[in-house]
């Protein structure tokens, strides 16, 4: 799995290219603690070319919206593919990570 | 028994690199059966990987040797069949049962997840080998 990032005008949006498994979940955690120490508390991770996520991705991902609330921001997740909708909805946790159908819409009404 | 329709294996070390070798596994054999719909495939896909990466994660050797993982997919008329195997393996510590986490927990949802994508999941120990079988029902065309 590849990640980048671009700081955009309120949010930094974080792109997800790959598998998010055990394997790559440990460097999604690193990335976006690095992109938030960077300075960037509102994040958007684009799950548009994740094309599957296992719960030890989702952990990742829920392990960084703790870490950009503490950092006194938010961390939101848009363009979700099938897989991963799936996932996030036999677990729940859809109600937690708020999905946006784009990036440029995750944090445009704040 | 019914007739195999496709079918995969893999055996090897268990380790992140065996995880991305099942996946590409899995990828390959719904090629070789297109008729199996978009949902079985996902779903199937998600449980056997989430059942190799525990064992992956949390398999502990039961002596010298290290743990190897083994998967046996099978695709038959209407029945997708895995068997993910831990080789060398200590009996698995703790609970069996599926309990699901706190909102906020990173870990522990994925004993739910495979029992919520399957049909059936059953467990076998023989000869120092932990298996987990997972079944699902196929509606194929």
């Amino acid at each position: 799995m590849e990640f980048s990032y671009e700081v955009k005008d309120s949010y930094a949006e974080v792109k997800a290219d790959g598998r998010l498994n055990m394997v790559s979940a440990p460097k999604l955690r690193e990335f976006v603690t690095d992109v938030i120490a960077g300075g960037s508390n509102r994040i958007v991770v684009n799950l548009e070319r994740t094309a599957f996520m296992d719960s030890s991705g989702l952990g990742a991902l829920i392990g960084c919206l703790k870490a950009a609330r503490q950092a006194g921001g938010d961390l939101r997740i848009a363009a979700v593919q099938p897989q991963v909708n799936m996932v996030l909805k036999l677990t729940s946790m859809d109600k937690v990570l708020t999905a946006y159908p784009t990036a440029e819409e995750a944090f445009s009404n704040d | 028994m019914t007739e195999v329709l496709a079918s995969r294996s893999f055996r090897g070390p268990a380790a992140g690199d065996a995880i991305e070798a099942v996946h590409n596994d899995l990828d390959s054999l719904w090629l070789d059966v297109p008729f199996v719909s978009d949902m079985d495939q996902m779903t199937f896909t998600t449980a056997v990987i989430e059942s190799a990466s525990n064992i992956v994660q949390h398999a502990q050797p039961a002596g010298p040797r290290d743990v190897e993982l083994g998967v046996e997919t099978v695709v038959r008329p209407h029945l997708l069949q895995a068997r993910v195997s831990a080789y060398n393996a200590k009996p698995p510590y703790g609970p069996l049962d599926a309990c699901i986490p706190g909102e906020d927990a990173e870990s522990g949802r994925g004993l739910a997840l495979i029992e919520a994508l399957v049909t059936t999941v059953t467990f076998e120990r023989q000869d120092g080998t932990n298996t987990w079988v997972l079944t699902r029902t196929s509606s194929q065309d």
